[in-house]
C-alpha cells in the first residue's frame, strides 16, 4: 500500500514554486533576463520512465505510440580551407518518412553552426537558445564567443538535463580566433573536438567515404564534394537518411550555403559516371578491366529471378 | 520496427485493368535499417498469366516461394494443365492456415487471368485468410501508404498502358513514403496476349 | 500430414521474446445477427473486414454455406470463421452422404462447439449458425470456446450491443419472413453506423421451411462511394522504365505421350 501510495503520490514538493512560475517577466521558459529557469518536467517520480513509457525516445519499447522523430546522418570535418558541414533532410516517425525537407544545420549566427540529430525539437530549441547565450556573450564581452566556450555552454546545459529524456547528437563548428574548429556535443554529455565527425544512423556510412577520402590538404572543390559524396553513400544505404543534401562551408568570413541537392539524382550521377570511368578504361589498350572483357555497362537493377517456362 | 513483417522490408500491390491485370513490387531487401540487397524481387510467376507476390519476412518469403513453386510444378504435372488464379488463391490460403498456430510471417497477393482471360486479384493476412478485391491489392511495410495511393490513383477498366502508369505511380510515391521499401521496382502488365515486364526507374535513398 | 502444423511456433515464441511481437491476423470487427420468423429463420451480416485501424475489405462475405440450407454467420478471427466452417461443411456434407439423410443444424453446432472446445479457444471463431432441416427452422450460436446458445434472436461480434437494441426493441414473436429480413438489415445497419468496427452493406440470407435458401449478396449498400469527378489518369510514358521485356502467352500445347513434360527446374 505504502509503495503504490508513493508511486501514483506527485513527487514532494522539494522544488522551489517559484521555478515553476516563469511569470509576465520573462517569455515561455526564459526568465526576465533570458535565461533558462528550468523545463517543465512531468509530475511524476521518474520522469525517464514517463517519457519512455509514452515516446520512443530513449527507449526500445514498442508499445511507446508517440514516435519522435528520428533517423539522419550529419557530419562535418576540418580542413585546411575550414570546415565542410554536410546532412540528409530527411525525418522518420517509425518507418513512416514524416518529412523530406528537414533543415538539420542550424544556423546558430554568422560564424556558428550546428548540426541536428537525435530528437529534432530538442537540437532545435536548445540550440536555437545557444545562439541566444552566443549574444549575450558578445554583448557582454565585446567580442565573439570561442567555438569552444559555445559547444561547452550546450553541454552544461544538457548535462543538467541528463537522463530526462533530452536526445541529440551534434556538432558545432565554426571560426574563431584559434582557426576552424568542431564539437561533438551529445545529450549524454560527451564533449569532443576533432577534426572529422558524422552523426546519426547513417554515420557509419558515411565514415566508410570520409576517411577514404579525408585529408587534410584538400581543395575547396574536393573537399566540398567528399563531404556530398559521404551523405550520398549514407542516403542510399541507411533507410532512415535520404531525400537532399544541404551543404555549407565554414571559412574565416563566415559560413556559406552551397545549395540543396537532390541524393537520389545525385547517385544515379555517380552511378553514371562510375560507368563512363570504366568505359574509358576499357578503352583504354592493355588496362586490367579490359583485358578481363568485363562489360563495362552492366545494368544496376539486373534481377535473378526463378526461372520459368517460356 | 519491431515486428518480423518490418525486419526486411517491402511492398507489393496488384491492380484490375480492362481484361488485364498489374502486378507490382519494390526490390529492396534489408536488414533493419540498413539496405542489403537492391534485386530482391517480390512477385513470382506461376503459370502464363498467374503471379503470386510475396512480401513480409524475407526467410519466409523464400521457403514460401520455393514451397508453392513445389506444389505448383506437381499440380501441373498431375493435372497436365495450369493452375487457375482462383486454385492457386485457395492452395495459397490452405497452405498458410495448415500453419494457424506458427504462422509464416509473410503477406502474400494473387494476380492472374482465369478461364476466359477474366482478370482476378486477391490478397491474404498471415494465416490466409483471402480478401477478394474487385479493385486493388496492396501488401507489405507500405501497405498504409499504399491504400492512399492506390484509392485516389485507381479507377476501373484501364487499357493496360495506363494500367501501367497508374500501378506504378501507385506504387513509387507509397514507397517513398515508407523507409523500408524502395530501392528499385518491377511491374508486370498482364494480358491475354501478352506479359509485360517493366524495371522502373526508382529513388535510391 | 494431416491436421495443423506448429513447426514455426517455436521460432515465433524466440521471435516475440526477442522483441519482435507476433503480429495480429484479419479481425472481423463486425456486426452479425439472426432471428426465427413464422416458418424459417433469416441471418445478416455486415461486409468490413479490418486489420489493425486500417479497413482491409470493404465488401467481404462473412454469411458462409455449411449445407444447402444451413447458413452461419461468422465474427472473430476472419481466417478462422473461414476455415472452420469449410471443415464443417465438408464433414456435413459427408455425414449427410453417409446418412442419407438432410444434415441438421444442431448437428453442425455440435460439430463446431466439440472442434472448437478442443482448441480451447484458440480458434477465434464466433459463429450464429441458423437453417431449416426435418425438424424445422433453428437459430443457434456458438463462441470460439465452444459454449453454445439457442434463442429467437441472436447478435455477435463488436457490434452486437447495437444490434442487439434493435432486436430487443423490435422484435415480437411469429413475424412475418419480410418483418425478420427487414428486422436483422435494420439491426445490421446499426452496427455499420454505431459501430466502427463494422460498415459498408448488408448481406442476408433467408431460410424458409420447404424452401432453397436465399442469399441476397449486399441487401443494402447505404455507404456506396462517391465517384470521383476527374480522373487521375496519368499520361502514357511518365513513369520512367530502366528495362523492358515482354512476351507472348502461347496457349496449352497437347503434350505428346513419349515426350517428357517440360516443368520448371
Amino acid at each position: 500500500m505504502e509503495a503504490l501510495v508513493q508511486r501514483l503520490a506527485p513527487p514532494p514538493a522539494h522544488v522551489d514554486p517559484d521555478e515553476y512560475d516563469l511569470g509576465a517577466d520573462g517569455e515561455g521558459n526564459l526568465n526576465a533576463l533570458g535565461v533558462v529557469r528550468g523545463m517543465q518536467v512531468p509530475r511524476v517520480p521518474d520522469p525517464a520512465a514517463f517519457l519512455s513509457t509514452y515516446t520512443n525516445s530513449m527507449s526500445q519499447n514498442p508499445q511507446a505510440k508517440i514516435k519522435l522523430e528520428h533517423g539522419t546522418t550529419t557530419l562535418a570535418f576540418r580542413f585546411r580551407g575550414g570546415i565542410i558541414v554536410s546532412v540528409d533532410s530527411r525525418a522518420t516517425a517509425g518507418s513512416y518518412i514524416a518529412s523530406g525537407t528537414v533543415k538539420k544545420v542550424i544556423e546558430i549566427n554568422k560564424y556558428l553552426l550546428g548540426t541536428m540529430a537525435g530528437g529534432a525539437a530538442d537540437c532545435q530549441y536548445w540550440e536555437t537558445y545557444l545562439g541566444m547565450r552566443c549574444r549575450m556573450h558578445e554583448l557582454r564581452n565585446k567580442e565573439r564567443i570561442s567555438v569552444a566556450a559555445a559547444s561547452k555552454l550546450l553541454a552544461n546545459i544538457v548535462y543538467e538535463y541528463k537522463g530526462q529524456g533530452l536526445s541529440m547528437g551534434t556538432m558545432i563548428c565554426g571560426w574563431d580566433k584559434t582557426g576552424p574548429a568542431i564539437f561533438y556535443v551529445d545529450s549524454e554529455g560527451t564533449r569532443l573536438k576533432g577534426d572529422v565527425f558524422a552523426v546519426g544512423s547513417g554515420a557509419t556510412f558515411a565514415y566508410g567515404v570520409l576517411d577514404q577520402g579525408y585529408s587534410w590538404d584538400l581543395s575547396d572543390e574536393d573537399a566540398q564534394e567528399l563531404g556530398r559524396r559521404a551523405i550520398v553513400a549514407a542516403g542510399h544505404r541507411d533507410a532512415y537518411s535520404g531525400n537532399t543534401n544541404n551543404l555549407f562551408h565554414v571559412r574565416e568570413d563566415g559560413w556559406e550555403f552551397l545549395g540543396n541537392k537532390d541524393i537520389s539524382e545525385l547517385w544515379y550521377k555517380y552511378e553514371q559516371e562510375k560507368r563512363d570511368a570504366r568505359v574509358a578504361a576499357a578503352a583504354q589498350p592493355g588496362s586490367g578491366e579490359g583485358a578481363q572483357g568485363e562489360n563495362p555497362a552492366r545494368p544496376t537493377t539486373e534481377v535473378q529471378s526463378v526461372p520459368m517456362e517460356e | 520496427m519491431s515486428d518480423p513483417f518490418s525486419i526486411n522490408g517491402g511492398a507489393a500491390v496488384a491492380m484490375v485493368g480492362k481484361d488485364c491485370i498489374a502486378i507490382a513490387c519494390d526490390t529492396r531487401l534489408g536488414s533493419q535499417s540498413l539496405g542489403l540487397a537492391n534485386n530482391f524481387e517480390k512477385v513470382f510467376q506461376m503459370g502464363k498469366t498467374t503471379f503470386l507476390g510475396l512480401t513480409g519476412l524475407a526467410t519466409d518469403v523464400i521457403t514460401l516461394r520455393e514451397d508453392f513453386r513445389l506444389k505448383n510444378n506437381l499440380y501441373k504435372l498431375r493435372e497436365e494443365r495450369e493452375m487457375e488464379p482462383k486454385t492457386l488463391a485457395n492452395l495459397v490460403s490452405t497452405s498458410l492456415y495448415e500453419r494457424r498456430f506458427g504462422p509464416y510471417f509473410v503477406s502474400p497477393i494473387v494476380a492472374g487471368l482465369g478461364k476466359g482471360g477474366q482478370p482476378f486479384i486477391c490478397g491474404f493476412d498471415l494465416i490466409g485468410c483471402i480478401d477478394f478485391a474487385k479493385d486493388f491489392i496492396v501488401s507489405g511495410t507500405a501497405s498504409d501508404q499504399l491504400y492512399g495511393t492506390c484509392e485516389s490513383l485507381y479507377e476501373p477498366n484501364l487499357e493496360p498502358e495506363d494500367l501501367f502508369e497508374t500501378i506504378s505511380q501507385a506504387l513509387l510515391n507509397a514507397v517513398d513514403r515508407d523507409a523500408l521499401s524502395g530501392w528499385g521496382a518491377v511491374v508486370y502488365v498482364v494480358t491475354k496476349e501478352k506479359v509485360v515486364r517493366r524495371v522502373l526507374r526508382t529513388r535510391q535513398d | 500430414m494431416p491436421g495443423l502444423s506448429f513447426d514455426n511456433y517455436q521460432r515465433n515464441q524466440f521471435l516475440a521474446a526477442k522483441g519482435f511481437g507476433t503480429p495480429r491476423a484479419t479481425s472481423t470487427g463486425t456486426t452479425i445477427v439472426g432471428c426465427k420468423f413464422a416458418g424459417g429463420v433469416v441471418i445478416a451480416a455486415d461486409t468490413r473486414a479490418t486489420a489493425g485501424s486500417i479497413v482491409a475489405d470493404k465488401n467481404c462475405e462473412k454469411l458462409h454455406r455449411l449445407a444447402p440450407q444451413i447458413w452461419c454467420a461468422g465474427a472473430g478471427t476472419a481466417a478462422d470463421t473461414e476455415m472452420v466452417t469449410q471443415l464443417i461443411a465438408s464433414n456435413l456434407e459427408l455425414h449427410s452422404l453417409s446418412q442419407n439423410r438432410k444434415p441438421r443444424v444442431i448437428t453442425a453446432l455440435t460439430m463446431l462447439k466439440q472442434h472448437l472446445f478442443k482448441y480451447q479457444g484458440h480458434l477465434g471463431a464466433y459463429l450464429i449458425v441458423a437453417g431449416v432441416d426435418p425438424t424445422g427452422a433453428h437459430l443457434m450460436s456458438v463462441q470460439a470456446h465452444g459454449s453454445t446458445d439457442i434463442g429467437h434472436y441472436q447478435s455477435l461480434g463488436s457490434g452486437s450491443l447495437a444490434a442487439m437494441a434493435v432486436l430487443e426493441t423490435h422484435w415480437k414473436p411469429n413475424m412475418t419472413k419480410e418483418e425478420a429480413v427487414q428486422l436483422c438489415a435494420q439491426a445490421i445497419e446499426l452496427g455499420i453506423w454505431n459501430d466502427l468496427g463494422s460498415g459498408s452493406n448488408v448481406d442476408v440470407c433467408v431460410m424458409e421451411v420447404g424452401k432453397d435458401a436465399e442469399l441476397y449478396r449486399n441487401y443494402k449498400t447505404p455507404n456506396v462511394r462517391e465517384s470521383k469527378t476527374r480522373s487521375y489518369k496519368f499520361p502514357r510514358g511518365t513513369t520512367a522504365v530502366l528495362k523492358e521485356r515482354s512476351w507472348q502467352v502461347v496457349d496449352e500445347q497437347v503434350v505428346a505421350t513419349g515426350e517428357p513434360m517440360e516443368v520448371d527446374a
